[in-house]
């Protein structure tokens, strides 16, 4: 099942390589199919829980054996997580639309890092000369300035 | 006895990765001799053979008249003329299919698909193998009457088993029929001689036997090609030609159209040489005792069990394919998995496919043992 998630970061990496390209169109023909309860065509996932098994070889043949066995529990773990970040990161970019803070509109804005800053133009700076702010252009409310 | 370490020195591959190579099969690594005569080529006599009688030209006629002659030497053959350069094993199969006169043709039931498909729009039929997947000659000999051609692989790609070629050749003989062998697998790794064989054709590929890819040949008796028409015409395969007919060129040119693939053939030219220096009887029984030292429970062998240079197996309850990736992924170790071009011989018997490890003359003892290891590895996955 680990293939939803490759066929979303293939789909990213295939907007800049063909090969990343080819990659994502056989994990979407897998995760096709998966939905529809059919085995994969492709061998995709196999590839991915091979590759990855056989890297654990390398360190602990244990932990290899592990993720061999509970490959497809695991893979759904993976796939859970990978669909809650996916909504946490949806909403978040919700709220930053809507509210300009990412952690909703009554959290504090401290919380979101993405909250774009208002107050980069310190009135009292001596750039900001006759109502006319050489450093902020518009972002200035020089009538304000002292 | 080889000397593998300093073999291996003549494989620039190794100086620059770590790995092992267990692909040999379906292509193995190339000597840097080869490589040389390849950049030679293209660095000291880019041009065209037999036509251009300057520098470039007339040096590589003589280059390739040299290549030819060593692939007939390597081969035991009696004449230059009877060694025709084609893309590979497949294409000099398909040249005698389609341009020596034939009705019906007997195969084994152990053929890659490129000795088996350019035969099945003739009258065709297969000969089985025994329980133990050795060959039936019993059952051969009670077909072969029926047939004009006998085409059979030579040592099979499947787990190196070869069949009893001389015995095969002189029952078809005996009964009138001529025989084409598929040496992709034996000519590499064996010692040959057509001549003590008695074989009509000989078909086989320079990139199986450390040349580089895109040339084959075919070697066929005298006697037999001159009788056949090519079956691609155009340049070089004829002498002369006017808007409506054409005079067929002698020997081996005729079956060579077009503008060749020099620096293919020249490097084919020292691999054969190479091989030679090293011996392939020393080569067979190198690659023979590395299989000798698989020793490993609880792994299914695929094929005819015996002395050969290809382990083929299956791990229970692991797919050929994991098992292959996770090789490549623990050790680097390069083997083959699905069904080797044999899908007839896998279908037939409701196999989905294998892995194969296939040895070559520079494979070490401590690969085997990295090998084995890392398939006892898997297997307790
Ligand atoms: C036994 C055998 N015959 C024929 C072939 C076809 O060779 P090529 O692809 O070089 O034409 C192969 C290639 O693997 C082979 O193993």
């Amino acid at each position: 099942m680990l293939c939803l998630i490759a066929w979303v970061v293939f789909g990213i990496l295939g907007l800049f390589s063909v090969k990343y390209r080819v990659l994502a169109k056989e994990s979407f023909d897998c995760v096709f199919r998966r939905i529809t309860f059919k085995k994969c065509n492709s061998n995709l996932d196999e590839r991915i829980k091979s590759k990855l098994t056989g890297n654990l070889m390398k360190f602990s043949p244990k932990m290899a054996r592990g993720v061999y066995r509970h490959y497809e529990f695991l893979s759904w773990i993976f796939v859970a997580l990978f669909v809650v970040s996916l909504v946490l990161g949806a909403q978040g970019a919700y709220n930053l639309a809507m509210y300009d803070n990412c952690a909703g509109p009554n959290a504090d804005p401290d919380q979101c890092i993405f909250t774009p800053d208002y107050d980069v133009v310190d009135c009292d700076d001596p750039l900001c000369d006759d109502g006319h702010c050489e450093e902020c252009g518009d972002d200035c409310d020089c009538e304000e300035c002292s | 006895m080889m000397n593998v370490e300093k073999i291996r020195k003549d494989f620039p591959i190794f100086e620059k990765k770590k790995f092992i190579y267990f692909d040999n099969a379906c292509m193995p690594l190339r000597p840097k001799v080869v490589i040389d005569k390849i950049n030679e080529y293209y660095t000291e006599y880019p041009a065209c053979a037999g036509r251009s009688y300057h520098d470039f030209g007339t040096r590589l006629t003589d280059e390739v008249a040299n290549a030819r002659d060593l692939v007939k030497k390597f081969i035991g053959a009696k004449k230059a003329k009877e060694i025709i350069f084609t893309k590979n094993a497949t294409e000099s199969i398909n040249l005698v299919a389609n341009s020596f006169k034939f009705n019906s043709v007997l195969t084994s039931d152990r053929e890659h698909n490129s000795n088996l498909l350019p035969w099945q729009k003739f009258d065709h039929d297969v000969v089985k193998s025994k329980k133990d997947f050795s060959f039936d000659l019993e059952s051969f000999s009670d077909k072969v009457k029926n047939f004009d051609i006998v085409s059979m692989v030579h040592t099979s790609n499947l787990e190196g088993y070869s069949l009893p070629v001389k015995e095969i050749i002189k029952i078809a003989h005996e009964q009138g029929a001529k025989v084409l062998l598929d040496g992709a697998q034996s000519v590499p790794h064996k010692e040959i001689n057509v001549r003590k064989l008695d074989v009509d054709f000989l078909a086989f590929s320079g990139h199986k036997m450390l040349g580089p890819n895109g040339v084959g040949v075919l070697y066929g008796k005298e006697e037999l090609l001159d009788g056949m028409k090519p079956f691609i015409l155009g340049g070089e395969t004829v002498s002369d030609s006017t808007y409506d007919s054409y005079k067929l060129e002698e020997l081996p040119h005729k079956f060579e159209a077009g503008l060749q693939n020099y620096p293919g053939i020249l490097g084919l030219g020292s691999a054969a040489k190479y091989l030679m220096k090293i011996g392939r009887n020393n080569i067979e029984k190198h690659e023979n005792m590395l299989k000798s030292k698989i020793d490993i429970e609880g792994v299914e062998k695929i094929g005819h069990v015996g002395e050969s240079g290809i382990f083929n197996f299956n791990i229970p309850g692991k797919g050929a394919h994991e098992v292959a990736m996770m090789l490549s992924a623990s050790k680097n170790i390069m083997i083959r998995s699905g069904a080797h071009c044999m899908h007839s011989w896998f279908n037939s018997r409701n196999l989905e496919g294998s892995a194969r490890a296939s040895f070559y003359l520079y494979n070490t003892l401590e690969e085997i043992d990295t090998f084995v290891e890392e398939l006892e590895k898997i297997k307790k996955l």
